[in-house]
């Protein structure tokens, strides 16, 4: 079951998730190529796919897998509209419920 | 940190799982005649927003149980959020297949007869209806009843629909997490009660540490008391009575609660020293120093 959950974290979450397929609500802030940099809670390197088509100044949802430098391998992802619909603070309450209530969210690795 | 207090603000399904969903617990059954767990009315479902991962570590009590048991409390119809992952469509159903990021759940819909002609021709008509239907990879909200066949569990939904305002992903989620926390450590207002006798985080710490048999001050009770406990301690608090207290039908009266749930918080307060007999063993009275 555990292999199917991919806890919801921002850029301070990282280092506890290395290796580990996360999910990542964040805003677009910057796009090279392959590349892309993504604020959530703090600027975010994002490998992108091919199918993942990301815009400027938009809100995105990424399922991927953090890599050893901290940057996320992009798996799918999501646009969810200008980042202004969403409210962020609400984002935020999530991650820090999904870490603090984990029992209803994930499993914690021992 | 300043959200953790609107979560009370959010709090329309917990108090409509306190006032109906409090009658059936894990408890109970033992002490009912099993025939009375099998006569279920629909007058005691109730709608909990969850998330997939409690719906998958949900306790079913038996094999043939209509419900299942999420932190100790009935569930019977069940709300989510999640993401589709994929959309079967089945000669008597629709099954989806649903990812909220704690788990993965099928979901099915069965096709109404009737209703049929209508869903085609929307589909046709594209366009302007296109809003409605739920597509893959999109992000919906289910409304269902949680059922297992053959070890395998899938929620029998009787409404699926997308989401267009993705701030609800977030708003269910705490939602989820609120419930949560009403059924596992009490309702916020008793929790709150319980830290205001305290004065303050730190004091309950000490308090509580240092209590051993001692009973705790006026309005506090230590944590880890369970929630039947609290509302039978808030009922004799918060009724008035003679120097002989209260019977435990008056209690359960003025508490809303079931018999067996004010016998098994009476068992814990008077063990925790809270609360003594008094004329007879169904009779009880606080045990502290009135200021």
């Amino acid at each position: 079951m555990s292999a199917e959950a991919t806890p919801r974290i921002n850029a301070p979450y990282l280092s506890q998730f290395s290796h580990r397929t996360v999910r990542l609500l964040g805003k677009v802030r910057q796009l090279r190529g392959e590349l892309a940099t993504v604020d959530a809670g703090g600027d975010v390197v994002v490998h992108l796919n091919r199918d993942a088509h990301l815009q400027l100044n938009h809100a995105v949802e990424i399922i991927g897998k953090v890599q050893n430098d901290l940057s996320v391998r992009v798996m799918a992802c999501s646009d969810l509209g200008p980042e202004g619909d969403i409210d962020f603070a609400a984002v935020d309450a999530v991650v820090d419920a999904t870490h603090r209530y984990h029992e209803i969210f994930y499993e914690k690795e021992q | 940190m300043d959200y953790t207090n609107n979560y009370t603000t959010t709090s329309h399904g917990a108090q409509a799982g306190l006032s109906t969903g409090g009658g059936f617990l894990p408890g109970s059954q033992t002490a009912d005649s099993p025939s009375t767990t099998n006569k279920r009315s629909y007058g005691k479902d109730t709608l909990r927003p969850v998330t997939l991962r409690q719906l998958i570590d949900a306790h079913h009590p038996h094999p043939d149980a209509e419900y299942f048991l999420i932190d100790g409390s009935e569930a019977t119809q069940v709300t989510f959020v999640g993401q589709v992952r994929n959309i079967s469509t089945q000669t008597t159903n629709v099954t989806y297949k649903l990812d909220d990021g704690t788990g993965t759940m099928e979901v099915k819909v069965w096709i109404d007869a009737e209703a049929f002609g209508q869903n085609e021709g929307e589909e046709e008509g594209g366009g302007g209806k296109a809003s409605k239907v739920v597509v893959e990879q999109g992000y919906a909200r289910v409304w269902g009843r949680l059922k297992a066949f053959n070890n395998k569990r899938h929620v029998g939904a009787n409404i699926i629909r997308p989401i267009r305002d993705y701030n609800e992903i977030q708003y269910h989620l705490l939602e989820a997490t609120a419930v949560h926390l009403h059924f596992a450590r009490g309702p916020v207002e008793l929790l709150e009660q319980a830290k205001g006798g305290a004065g303050g985080g730190g004091g309950a710490h000490s308090n509580g540490g240092g209590a051993g048999g001692a009973a705790p001050a006026p309005g506090q009770l230590p944590p880890g008391t369970s929630l039947s406990a609290r509302k039978v301690y808030q009922a004799i608090r918060n009724t008035p009575q003679s120097n002989e207290g209260l019977h435990v039908q008056q209690i359960a009266t003025a508490g809303g609660l079931e018999m067996t749930e004010v016998l098994r918080g009476g068992e814990e307060l008077t063990n925790l020293g809270v609360i003594f007999t008094t004329v007879d063993e169904h009779t009880w009275a606080l045990l502290e120093i009135e200021g």
